[in-house]
């Protein structure tokens, strides 16, 4: 149950329970007094357990009910994703960038692709690759935070949102494997463009996803996040202040929860979503104290549930605006990136994901690294754990929506 | 004074025979020489074990609704092979798989304790449910006080529980153990309560005499109907069952997300079916205990209907009727327990304690005040 | 007052969401379910579904184009040649490795590798999920007819020419005699 270090932590304060004290009342009785001392309860939370969304480990300190320490321990998923990365081909490395950040593959594709094109000077994406990004990507977003909204439903133990959510999510996975053939791993997004054009009716499916998903976005809403049950269990739970979250580097709805406006479609426009937003497709929702305080975990699940219906906004822009045209640009099929590095960051469903690349001009980059949301983002649970009852600690790792594929890569 | 009318009033309802397999034993051509003792013995024996067979077909059936009612309800079908329609048959096939299972022990458990725990949780609640009669003219144990006999043996189960917890040597079943603890002592008192307010009302504290104060208005004059009071009374009691059968949204002790299963974390194949078994006994007898104290126990319409055209009440007819009505009641029971608990998240520790303390107790007593005033202002009136 | 009106909302906005939850459960308690029984029904695949791979082998020109695109090496092929024509020895695909990202089927100038839409990988043994994507093994029949067509047209070519020669040397009067060739096939 516990491991050595605090076994040996423990033997060194180790409570006196054999002194017996023995006191003669004067009635004449004889009393007993022992002189019990009580030490925390360390509960190992993982590597295996339904709250921990994979194989993540906390050790959690705890007195009763209370938490007084916390401690996360990362590293069971490692796959030495950035490493393979300077192994194999620019293109070869795409396949591997699904499996990270598994819920949102689309968003590391485009990632990654951006980052090797952000190399090739002079480089131009077609405009209609651009907008079936564009549609994929958000499309991506609105599945994986129907994840977050189902696996936050299960952590405080609501089962039947999850399953509504998988639903509506079902269907995305097969609109995308309508489009490039996989419903987890898509790879879909390549270096210059995209694999493959809609197939015909594809985007009139999308359409009418957008339609049906809007109805049900409203149960959602009124199933979960407006449940009385619901908001007393993350209302004024994990607060996390407006500087602690720029404190520790936490982006995207962990750190939008939190009230800070600050998104990267908005704020440093990739692709067309500077156009998109001139064009008033979408908002940047943030937390505001609704139900409790400002930053709570009731916030940030808020935020992830307009974002929703933001891409759902996104989307429809981008079936009106776009139109055909060729698929990818002009790359060779042994791609040699011209000499020089490049930063990208992307909005991931989770935060901002960035691809740093590093070219000698070969076929094979000679630096990659990733930086991932959930890792940054996970930072902080240890300092929200403490002084929090055990069940609160489970909403709050819940609230940070980590996927453990990427914290550890 | 006012007792003995009570009691003649009764009389003519409730059936004063005697437990029904003895009945069946004297019946039967018995030698002259045995002795009277055996007859007694062996009919609680024989009755005991059609008894616990009919319920553990009751539970069977209740574990198959459930999985058709959470299927269901998020939009899946639940079991659907086993048997084949609709795989009824999914809960034989599961208990002959949890039999046939290899039952673990951890290595550090206390094993006398982690033996005994299921035994004492299966036999408190199968205990309760004898004070519950099957019909006017069914029933195994005459208890004129049946309500504390049921709320006392049904409360038993935590002592199994916390053994269970606490012989399991894990951080998880401790933590499941003690909460149950807490919850159940917390919501004792509001369960308890909030039936003293159709107590008031029926006066009695027999579950067949109950049944038969509200055998009037052809079947439908249930306690509910006669006293305002006694719709907040129910909710309550609703809510404080929940918490006592460890159902979502007060299904802490074994808190799937954050405890793993609770005091079950280490308990597997047929011990850990009793818990599992003790649940759903608990939901039948909870959800039969409101029908019998709310909405009328064994008259419906369909008894006064019988009752009007002079069928005998210790007839095998009518005594099948009532033992139908008080099931589909509990089943209805059952279900909106099962439909609750697959809407609601569940509530943590602090709330349930707030919730127990702060808000059930203090409305109970309210309530109980209340039925109980407007019982005297209608004595007042009418008389 | 404010603590005491805190308190009735609370119980008020329980019961109130928990109705509208019960409400919204309800609704699709009564609705159909949207699964279907798998063995028994399926799902439609689409057509671009990546499942396991088939292989038009007699366009195969064994270029290695595929298994060079593959990030984690998992195609192996292996082919003798004999001129123009190949003999196949094996083609075999490790879907332990395998991610099916689809990468190895754009490179291919033949267009002859391909996804398909079966998906199931269930074996008894890990061995057996080294697929051999050959249909045959060997030469293609009509690759057999075109070499020995080939054959002999070069033989029909050789002889005449060793015709031709020998009419030279008879020509020019002289004894030695131009040696045959002994062709290519060595089947």
């Amino acid at each position: 149950m516990s491991n050595s270090t605090s076994d040996q932590a423990l033997k060194a304060h180790e409570p006196s329970y054999s002194t017996e004290e023995r006191r003669t009342l004067p009635s004449g009785e004889e009393e007993f007094f022992f002189d019990v001392k009580t030490s925390d309860l360390e509960v190992n939370m993982g590597p295996q357990h339904p709250a921990t969304h994979g194989v993540m480990r906390v050790l959690i300190r705890c007195d009763g009910e209370l938490v007084t320490g916390a401690q996360a321990h990362l590293g069971y998923l490692h796959r030495c994703a950035e490493k393979i990365g300077e192994n194999v081909e620019w293109l070869q490395y795409l396949p591997y960038t699904d499996r990270y950040d598994y819920l949102a593959a689309m968003n590391n594709n485009l990632g990654y692709s951006m980052a090797v094109e952000a190399l090739m000077p002079g480089f131009e994406v077609p405009r209609r690759a651009t907008m079936l990004r564009t549609i994929c990507v958000e499309l991506n977003r609105i599945a994986s935070h129907l994840v977050a909204y189902g696996t936050y439903g299960l952590d405080i133990g609501a089962i039947t949102p999850f399953l509504y959510a998988f639903r509506e999510r079902e269907w995305i996975q097969s609109l995308f494997e309508k489009i490039c053939g996989a419903r987890l791993t898509y790879s879909y997004i390549r270096i210059g463009g995209v694999f493959n054009d809609a197939p015909p009716g594809w985007l009139t499916e999308v359409g009418h996803f957008c339609d049906v998903f809007e109805e049900k976005w409203k149960e959602y809403r009124d199933l979960l996040a407006l449940n009385h049950i619901f908001i007393k269990r993350t209302a004024h739970v994990g607060v996390i202040p407006k500087d602690m979250a720029i404190d520790f580097g936490l982006t995207g709805p962990m750190l939008r929860g939190s009230g800070v406006d600050f998104d990267l479609r908005r704020d440093m426009p990739y692709m067309a979503y500077g156009e998109a937003h001139e064009a008033g497709a979408f908002d940047v929702p943030l937390g505001e104290g609704e139900k409790g305080e400002l930053g709570d975990c009731w916030d940030r699940f808020s935020v992830r549930v307009q974002e929703m219906m933001e891409s759902i906004k996104l989307v429809r822009w981008c079936l009106e605006v776009i139109e055909d045209g060729p698929i990818i640009g002009d790359v060779p099929k042994v791609l040699k990136v011209p000499p020089g590095e490049a930063y990208v960051g992307i909005e991931n469903p989770r935060g901002e994901l960035g691809h740093y690349v590093h070219s000698d001009g070969g076929k094979i980059a000679v630096r990659c690294r990733v930086r991932g949301p959930s890792f940054t983002n996970l930072s902080v649970i240890e300092e929200l754990m403490v002084g929090t009852l055990l069940a609160d600690s489970v909403a709050i790792i819940g609230s940070t929506d980590i996927v453990v594929g990427e914290t550890d890569r | 004074m006012i007792q003995e009318q009570a009691q003649q009033a009764l009389s003519h309802a409730v059936h004063p025979g005697s437990n029904v397999f003895v009945r069946i034993l004297e019946w039967l051509p018995l030698p002259e020489w045995v002795p009277g003792w055996v007859i007694t013995l062996g009919g609680v024996v024989i009755g005991m074990s059609i008894f616990l067979a009919v319920m553990s077909v009751l539970v069977m059936f209740c574990v198959w609704l459930e999985r058709k009612v959470s299927g269901h309800i998020q939009c899946r079908t639940g079991p659907m092979y086993a048997g084949g329609w609709h795989g009824w048959a999914q809960s034989i096939a599961d208990g002959v798989k949890l039999l046939l299972k290899e039952d673990t022990i951890p290595n550090e458990a206390d094993r006398t304790l982690f033996w005994i725990a299921p035994a004492i949780v299966l036999g408190s609640i199968f205990g309760a449910m004898v004070a519950m009669p099957l019909s006017y003219d069914w029933w195994f144990g005459r208890m004129d006080l049946g309500v504390f006999a049921i709320l006392a043996l049904s409360s038993t189960t935590t002592i199994g529980v916390v053994m269970a917890g606490w012989a399991s040597n894990s951080k998880w079943s401790l933590y499941g153990a003690m909460r149950e603890a807490a919850q159940v002592v917390a919501y004792e008192i509001p369960l308890g309560l909030s039936l003293l307010a159709p107590l008031f009302v029926l006066g009695t504290f027999s579950l067949n005499e109950a049944s038969a104060m509200q055998s009037g208005w052809f079947g439908m004059k249930w306690a509910i109907f006669t006293n305002p009071f006694l719709i907040p009374a129910f909710m309550i009691y609703w809510i404080a069952a929940l918490a006592e059968t460890k159902r979502a949204p007060f299904d802490l002790p074994e808190a799937e997300s954050e405890l793993v299963a609770g005091f079950m974390t280490e308990y597997s194949g047929i011990r850990w079916s009793f818990f599992f078994f003790e649940e759903y006994a608990a939901m039948l007898l909870m959800s039969v205990l409101a029908a019998f104290f709310w909405f009328g126990g064994f008259e419906s319409p369909l008894t006064g209907a019988l009752r009007a055209s002079g069928v005998e009440e210790t007839s095998l007819l009518f005594s099948v009727v009532c033992f139908g009505t008080v099931m589909i009641k509990g089943f209805v029971g059952i279900f909106l327990m099962m439909w609750m608990r697959w809407t609601l998240p569940r509530v943590r520790i602090d709330q349930v304690m707030t919730m127990g303390y702060k808000y059930l107790t203090p409305l109970a007593l309210f309530c109980v005040l209340g039925a109980a005033c407007w019982e005297a202002l209608q004595h007042l009136i009418f008389s | 007052m404010v603590r005491v009106n805190r308190y009735f909302q609370d119980i008020w906005d329980t019961l109130k969401s928990t109705m509208i939850g019960m409400r919204i459960t309800g609704k699709y308690l009564l609705r159909k379910p949207i699964t279907v029984q798998y063995p028994d029904q399926r799902l439609p695949i689409p057509d671009r579904y990546r499942g396991i791979h088939y292989l038009e082998q007699e366009k195969c020109i064994d270029c290695l184009a595929c298994a060079r695109a593959c990030p984690i090496d998992c195609i192996e092929m292996d082919a003798i040649r004999h001129g123009k024509e190949l003999e196949w020895v094996s083609f075999t695909l490790d879907y332990q490795k395998c991610m099916f990202c689809e990468l190895c089927v754009y490179p291919c100038p033949k267009d002859c590798i391909h996804m398909g839409t079966e998906f199931a990988l269930v074996v008894e043994d890990r061995s057996e999920l080294n697929y051999d994507l050959l249909s045959f093994k060997g030469m293609a029949v009509d690759a057999r007819v075109r070499m020995r067509e080939a054959e002999e047209k070069k033989k029909i070519k050789e002889a005449a020419k060793a015709a031709k020669a020998a009419e030279k040397a008879a020509d020019e009067n002289d004894g030695e005699k131009g040696s045959g060739s002994d062709g290519g096939g060595e089947v």
